[in-house]
């Protein structure tokens, strides 16, 4: 009997039936402390006075931390990519977004830590928020940083993907056919909330419960931000209630246990359903404008995109993903002259971060939109204009990925069949083979990739 | 006054694994004295089915019955590395990951045999938990027998190890050249809606959705992944939002029924297609779908949207109010040349003070 | 305040407005109802109260002294499932499994109460069921089946599928 393609059932479907599946939160430990966190209340602001003393003297508090208390306060989740590290633990002289954290507390019960946090003395000076990404370059708009409110792509302000000759493409074209699309913020709303329960051994390791969706990455935040090596640190895991890709921003941990240091207990952080909506990272807001060269046999010669994405106050793995947002501008068609640019612009809107399809999401969105733009404005059916321009083996990827086997085609055939759509003419039998005839015309020629060439590119 | 219906549809790709490579997994595996096998891997499950489909891959690359196998990815101190669940590289790299050991521990499993069969390992096969001479099938040994003849007649351990990674590609600051992953899926996705042109309120009546795999491991759990990114796409189209009047803050959602995430009433007809068109590098040929399953659907609905009742919504979510605006405006795109503009008044050219000064726009 | 949960009897020392998901979770250990939201919004916390499935972050301790609250671990284990529990295990109806304990309390109502439950009452009794991961189709379908008595109770069998033949891809270490 063979495993890889049978419909075995699921390895931990019996205990996902019973109850018997343990979450973060489903684990008991003797002498627990529970956490809470005194958050900004405004979207931006600088912190004038901190003081917990009076907030360290309730009943069954017993440790509250504030910036001074971590090691490493600013850790970059990017630094192994070069991003620098631009986001703190703890609050220190400002906040940037409502529900930063700036002080937690860890006591006996969820309402001794809440009291605790409502007496630790704060005070605000508010300012202006920067909301609307596509004046992010405005002088009258408040800036984030002083160097204002776009992260920089050494050398250049924003991702850059350019290839063959746009100028050539725009000025062939029949038609130029420009768009803008926003496809917005949502929540990765796991059933589960985020939590993390650290233990502090009596070998002096701290065991760290945590619903991470990366262990090894949480655990390496999590070191760094105590400054220690990654053995006095065991994560304990690997069953999650949902993580959509916003459980992997260590959002509990690092303070959890630090708690735990300080308390000397076992501490738990398991955030409410409010602060899941409203505190928790999200997919972001992305802003995109296509102009594209077309003609009116429906080729797509060329595309100029300017891309801006929200990252919200902090830059997190913004960097990352509008980069690979970039490269995928083409979406699944062969458009051999392009000029992309993306930029990263920072708001005080809520940190924003990876969430299923990162950086591609809004691709597909704001491309598939666009080609039915283009379909409405040539005149073209929309399954024709798409099936000629899709990849084919031996295409080329605006990053020069020589395409060794795309299904474009087989996907769109199997979906019209499905849908009873009847296509016309050659289009019925179209296949992924590499171009010829009339798919091969003299612009796409010279794209042709070298299909012995390059390990990547599927 | 009327319920109008309307078909749209999108075709996406998405690339398996981090983007520019550089995202390793690891695994380790032990063999129990009576043959079962211990698998060590850092994939967290998500809900997606990782620790199944692995415990698959290693059942078959070894030649074990799948129950023999039992996965553990539950700490740091006993497995190895993953760099994460996500960029949809749990199955390829995380199953690769598994696989390299799972060989390994064959072959390890194959030499013990040998020794104890007297035939060379290169005669031998694994099938269902027996090792055979290849053309002599009578001549055979459980890998029970192995792996106890290992542990107490040469007082070895059976065990095996590996990694896999695509090696990291960094890209030209100018051209944005280089090689960023190992494979990629495509998927089609039609939709069929039904749009009320009083309230602005869209139905999705059916989500027809055709997935590239390259491999179905587990083809139920793909079905998971399709079924499950359908209404999340569906959310993200129509229902979703942070910041219901973005960019500003205002009317945020904070508990469900303020925040409006699908419930089982927005459930459409699914129908779901799988075709496998096998990878080059991945286990038994995989690709990849968790991330990619929630991005066809908002342009397909959108699209149908437009079909239905001759509106294009650009900004997500294609909430009742925006639906009814659009229907209000009944915006043409501008004119000028050769060039047609779309929703210009959503630009940077119109919203920025200085016409958007300072960015590489496409305008220009 | 007195309760017994699935057959045993307990003295609770929980203040009385304290809710019953609290008294299950942190003074019982019973931890299958889930804190999703206490919010009421999500149904992960729902058990069954004399039979009727409630939302336990919702209900004040007070309110159910003396009570029979059923959890999911009380309706069946590995080796002996209840017919919904194995309609799901069946029907692959949990991927993360968070939301599940909740869900198979409240179709255990509805098939207890309506044999032959149509998709529609099915909506109709868990439309107040969040799940994120699995998009709700097979949850249906488990319900549905275990609506038509369609479950075999006995632990099922992996499917011997003999599938199509293996493909080994050159380059695959596999």
């Amino acid at each position: 009997m063979k495993a890889v393609g049978a419909r075995l059932p699921r390895y931990d479907g019996l205990q996902h039936v019973t109850g018997q599946s343990l979450y973060v939160d489903d684990v008991r430990v003797p002498g627990l402390l529970w956490t809470k966190a005194l958050r900004s209340p405004h979207h931006s602001a600088l912190i004038r006075h901190l003081d917990t003393s009076a907030a360290e003297r309730l009943p069954g508090v017993h440790a509250i931390i504030t910036h001074e208390d971590v090691p490493v306060n600013v850790v970059g989740h990017l630094a192994a990519l070069g991003v620098p590290a631009d986001e703190p633990l703890l609050a220190e002289h400002e906040v940037r977004y409502l529900g930063q954290p700036i002080a937690a507390v860890a006591a006996e019960s969820e309402e001794a830590a809440q009291a605790a946090v409502d007496a630790i003395e704060v005070s605000y000076e508010e300012r202006e928020p920067f909301l609307d990404i596509r004046k992010a370059f405005d002088p009258e708009v408040p800036k984030l940083t002083p160097e204002g409110n776009l992260f920089f792509y050494e050398p250049h302000q924003e991702r850059r993907v350019r290839k063959g000759d746009v100028e050539w493409a725009f000025d062939k074209a029949d038609h130029i056919v420009q768009g803008v699309y926003r496809p917005g913020a949502i929540e990765h709303a796991p059933t589960e909330t985020q939590v993390a329960l650290v233990v502090p051994e009596a070998t002096g390791r701290l065991t760290v419960y945590s619903c991470t969706q990366a262990m090894y990455f949480s655990m390496g935040v999590v070191a760094t931000h105590l400054g220690v090596p990654l053995n006095r640190l065991k994560f304990v895991g690997g069953t999650v209630g949902g993580g959509f890709g916003g459980k992997v921003d260590t959002a509990t941990e690092t303070i959890a246990a630090l708690l735990a240091l300080k308390a000397k207990w076992p501490v738990k952080w398991r955030w409410t359903r409010e602060e899941e909506f409203l505190c928790s990272s999200v997919r972001a807001a992305w802003h995109v404008e296509i102009a594209d060269a077309v003609t009116t046999e429906g080729w797509i010669l060329g595309r100029r995109t300017m891309t801006l994405h929200d990252a919200g106050a902090y830059t997190r793995f913004s960097s990352y993903g509008a980069t690979k947002h970039t490269f995928h501008l083409t979406g699944a068609y062969t458009i051999p002259n392009v000029a992309f640019n993306s930029y990263v612009v920072w708001t005080n809107h809520v940190p924003t971060t990876a969430m299923r399809g990162f950086g591609v999401t809004s691709v597909s969105f704001a491309v598939e939109m666009h080609m039915n733009r283009i379909a409405e404005t040539i005149g073209m059916d929309p399954w024709e204009l798409r099936l000629q321009n899709a990849n084919r083996i031996g295409d080329t990827a605006p990053t020069r990925v020589t395409l060794k086997d795309p299904s474009a085609v087989p996907t769109m055939l199997a979906a019209a069949q499905a849908a009873g759509v009847e296509l016309a003419g050659d289009y019925r039998t179209m296949t992924s083979e590499p171009r010829a005839g009339r798919l091969l015309p003299e612009h796409l020629a010279s794209q042709v990739g070298d299909l012995g060439s390059n390990g990547g590119g599927q | 006054m009327a319920k109008r219906r309307g078909r749209g549809f999108a075709m996406i790709e998405y690339p398996t694994g981090m983007n520019q490579g550089g995202d390793p997994s690891q695994a380790w595996i032990k063999v129990k004295p009576d043959g079962r096998i211990d698998v060590f891997a850092g994939t967290v499950d998500i809900g997606q089915g990782s620790k199944t489909v692995h415990t698959q891959i290693v059942a078959d690359t070894i030649g074990v019955p799948y129950d023999w196998v039992t996965m553990d990815n539950s700490n740091t101190d006993s497995s190895p590395l993953c760099t994460g669940t996500f960029a949809s590289r749990g199955t390829f790299i995380g199953g690769n990951a598994v696989a390299v050991a799972a060989k390994r521990t064959r072959e390890r499993i194959l030499e013990i045999a040998a020794k104890e069969m007297e035939i060379d390992p290169s005669d031998l096969e694994v099938a269902d938990g027996e090792v055979t001479a290849k053309g002599a099938p009578d001549r055979k040994l459980s890998v029970s027998d192995v792996a106890a003849a290992a542990t107490w007649t040469h007082g070895e351990m059976i065990t095996g190890s590996g990694a896999w990674m695509k090696p990291y590609s960094a890209p030209d600051p100018d051209t944005g050249e280089c090689e960023p992953h190992a494979a990629i899926s495509y998927a089609t996705c039609v939709a069929d809606v039904e749009v009320d042109d009083e309230t602005g309120e869209v139905r999705v009546l059916k989500l027809i959705q055709v997935y590239d795999v390259g491999r179905a491991i587990n083809p139920t759990l793909v079905e998971g992944q399709i079924e499950g990114g359908g209404m999340m796409g569906l959310g993200l189209g129509l229902l979703e939002a942070t910041y219901p009047y973005y960019p500003e803050l205002d009317n945020r959602g904070d508990q469900f029924g303020a925040y409006l995430a699908p419930s089982m009433e927005e459930l459409p007809e699914m129908e779901n297609v799988i075709l496998e068109n096998p990878s080059a590098e991945g286990p038994f040929g995989a690709k990849a779908i968790g991330e990619m399953a929630n991005n066809a659907q908002p342009p397909a609905i959108c699209a149908a949207i437009h079909d239905a009742v001759g509106v294009w919504i650009t900004e997500c979510p294609a909430s009742p109010e925006r639906v009814l605006r659009a229907l209000e405006s009944k915006s043409e795109p501008r004119r000028v040349g050769k060039r047609v503009i779309y929703d210009e008044e959503l630009s940077v050219a119109k919203l920025s003070s200085t016409g958007g000064e300072g960015f590489l726009r496409v305008d220009q | 305040m007195n309760l017994t949960v699935n057959g045993a009897e307990y003295e609770l020392a929980s203040p009385p407005l304290a809710s019953l998901l609290y008294a299950l979770r942190e003074e019982i250990g019973i931890t299958s109802a889930k804190a999703g939201c206490q919010q009421g919004g999500c149904g992960t916390c729902t058990v069954l109260i004399d039979g009727q499935p409630r939302r336990a972050c919702l209900t004040p301790l007070l309110t159910v002294d003396g009570a029979s609250v059923q959890t999911v671990e009380g309706l069946g284990d590995a080796d002996n499932l209840s017919p919904v529990q194995a309609a799901f295990y069946e029907h692959y109806a949990a991927q993360c499994g968070f939301c599940t304990a909740g869900m198979i309390m409240a179709a255990t109502a509805l098939v207890e109460r309506k044999a032959g439950a149509t998709r529609e009452d099915v909506l109709d009794a868990l439309g107040g069921h969040f799940c994120r991961c699995t998009g709700y189709v097979k949850i249906v379908e488990a319900v549905v089946a275990a609506a038509a008595g369609e479950v075999d109770t006995a632990r099922p069998d992996p499917q011997d599928e003999a599938g199509e033949p293996e493909v080994v891809i050159p380059g695959s270490p596999a």
